[in-house]
């Protein structure tokens, strides 16, 4: 029994030291990667790079600018810059501006891997969508949808059973089959107009539902046959030309356009919804869409009418490519860490070394435990067991059969 | 029959402690209620709950710690009097066996402790259900398990520290057990722990059997 308790504090002590050691590795040693600004300017129908560690201004020839110049490249985005200084173009390309439509078609999207990966909210709220107020009001109530939709009222944490069951029948009638996989929308005040949510029920149909006038409207969308949505992000932009940005289970990107409820597919590769950060920059001309990875980061341009214009990309060595990185994977078999930054879920993340270098170090390990037990005059076969744990896990298992010591005989 | 003495003994040991113990708890559990009460009359309930389903409102966080300061105050009350001139040995001279002995004290403790804590969260959870629906309730006590589980674990490395014979193994444990007792409370926002909780409780069970090894040792008269 003494040694079943030994042997599971050895366990303990190379958990914890596989989460701690790593961590304080990477405290040390680890280098910020400084990732460009990218944005497709309208004006040279270039990239321009803004590099902002190295204070630099680029386009993607190599052509330097002072920020001056570089902003001028970018009237989209630098729009109040340029009118304070006087240097905003009259028009672009030929398009006259107009400051309305320019604030009109200027959006910003950004989708991180770990707001995928994330606790979804136990409740939601239900704005009313056609209030006649120029601000929202949260709503007294939240809905949660089981094996029904039911709206609790926050005041007296009761379920109001009529409004409940007029939303339960309404959706029943249009088919929806509870409860919902998914529920997404903008769940907050802070927005120009309420659009309600757009929900993913238990057989993958995707309905809209809002409320008008305190009664439910819904909408049943056609989904292309195949096509499973893994997130979907509501936006609130000025021009209202869609709902959301939807990610299918296949990487690809999706809008919902607003009204008429088509899909258009964006011509995106390289998303990696799992393990990529997104960033989308719309303005009058063009969208800019940045996917930014862990060792890449690849810019795309797209028209008005969602083609491509252009696409750029940079590379830089992972991490664990780096020297720092090969030192690491020398000294540690793997590491475990509780958190990740693909992920808002604290789980147990193993990560095991790249390569095999570890072996090397776990052997010389083996063999100073040896040379331990040995000049202590301690019955090797007795200590087989450490032997081989210190093999396998190397300095955390070193370190854990020594916290932990068994009997020398 | 003699389970009974061995019950009883250990009960004298932390009686006033544990009862102290979960008497604070309360008040700390009345304490954080009255504040949502007091939050729910001023800001009004929708605002509330909204600041807690989309805000990152963690509300019961004052609860944090209240796990882990149990566990580590049983732990001392039941284990450090056995330490003064090495108590324990004479509890290894009743004619159980040290083993069933020892797991017997551990079991009394870790029962009494989560007596205590049934007592304290339980009264959190009852009074949370009158201010929040059952799904928002079950998200709180998803984040709290690892804290709870993390009063258990402190008690059972408590026991393991104090009885460790050799001051120097004393430090080492506590390093590493110290290391340890981080991984239950990592920021993360509600309910981020629904994936972890599994295996939390499995070290935590691991843990339990831990102490038999530092009272090897202390047996033994080990180094």
């Amino acid at each position: 029994m003494e040694k079943v308790s030994r042997y599971l504090l050895v366990f303990i002590a190379i958990l914890t030291l596989a989460i701690i050691l790593p961590r304080l590795y990477w405290m040390a040693f680890e280098k910020p990667v400084r990732k460009p600004f990218i944005l497709y300017s309208c004006i040279n129908d270039d990239f321009m790079i803004h590099r902002i560690s190295e204070k630099t201004w680029e386009d993607t020839k190599g052509q330097q600018y002072t920020r001056e110049e570089y902003e001028q490249k970018l009237p989209m985005m630098f729009l109040k810059q340029l009118l304070a200084s006087g240097t905003m173009p009259d028009s672009v390309n030929g398009v006259k501006l107009d400051m309305r439509d320019i604030a009109r078609e200027k959006s910003f999207f950004r989708l991180k891997a770990n707001e995928i990966d994330a606790p979804a909210p136990a409740l939601y709220p239900l704005f009313e969508s056609q209030s006649g107020r120029s601000m929202l009001d949260l709503p007294d109530d939240f809905f949660r949808i089981t094996w029904r939709i039911e709206f609790i009222d926050a005041a007296t944490n009761m379920v109001l059973e009529e409004k409940s069951q007029l939303f339960s029948a309404t959706l029943f009638q249009y088919g929806f089959s509870f409860p919902a996989k998914t529920i997404s929308g903008l769940a907050t005040p802070r927005k120009s107009v309420d659009e309600g949510y757009l929900i993913v029920d238990a057989k993958d149909q995707l309905f809209h539902l809002k409320m008008i006038k305190g009664k439910p409207y819904v909408k049943t969308i056609n989904v292309p046959e195949g096509l499973k949505f893994k997130y979907i992000s509501c936006v609130d932009f000025k021009n209202k030309d869609f709902y959301a940005y939807l990610f299918s289970d296949k990487n690809e990107i999706y809008i919902l356009t607003q009204g008429d409820y088509q899909f258009i597919k964006w011509p995106v590769d390289g998303f990696e919804a799992s393990n990529c950060d997104l960033k989308i920059y719309g303005d009058l001309f063009n969208y800019t869409v940045v996917i930014e990875a862990k060792d890449h980061i690849k810019a795309i341009a797209l028209s008005s009418g969602y083609h491509v214009i252009n696409t750029y990309s940079e590379t830089w060595k992972l991490k664990e490519e780096q020297t720092e990185g090969k030192i690491f994977a020398s000294l540690f078999p793997a590491l475990v860490s509780m958190t990740s930054d693909d992920s808002k879920f604290i789980r147990f993340y193993f990560v095991p070394s790249k390569g095999w270098n570890w072996v090397l170090f776990n052997f010389v390990l083996v063999a100073f435990h040896f040379i331990w037990l040995y000049r202590r005059k301690a019955k090797l076969k007795n200590h087989l067991a450490d032997l081989g744990i210190v093999a396998v896990s190397g300095i955390f298992g070193f370190i854990a059969v020594h916290v932990f010591p068994g009997s020398l005989n | 029959m003699m389970w009974k003495l061995v019950v009883y003994k250990e009960w004298l040991k932390i009686r006033w402690f544990l009862v102290g113990y979960t008497l604070l708890g309360i008040l700390g559990v009345g304490y954080l209620l009255l504040t949502v009460k007091h939050d729910f009359a001023f800001s009004g309930g929708k605002n509330i709950w909204n600041s807690i389903l989309f805000l990152g409102n963690q509300f019961f966080s004052p609860l944090k710690y209240v796990s882990l300061a149990g566990g580590l105050i049983i732990a001392i009350a039941q284990y450090f009097p056995e330490t003064v001139n090495k108590r324990i040995k004479l509890s290894f001279h009743l004619p159980l066996g040290e083993n069933k002995v020892l797991l017997m004290m551990h079991t009394f403790g870790a029962v009494s402790l989560l007596l205590s804590f049934v007592i304290i969260f339980g009264l959190f959870s009852g009074f949370c259900l009158i201010y929040f629906p059952v799904q928002m309730v079950i998200y709180s006590l998803i984040t709290i398990l690892p804290w709870v589980l993390a009063g258990f674990s402190a008690y059972f490395l408590g026991a393991l520290i104090i009885l460790e014979p050799h001051w120097m193994f004393r430090f080492y444990y506590s390093l590493v057990g110290g290391f340890f007792l981080t991984i239950f409370f990592v920021p993360a926002v509600t309910s981020a722990y629904s994936p972890a909780n599994s295996g939390l409780f499995v070290l935590t069970a691991i843990l339990s059997i831990a102490l038999l090894f530092s009272a090897y040792r202390f047996r033994k008269g080990e180094m």
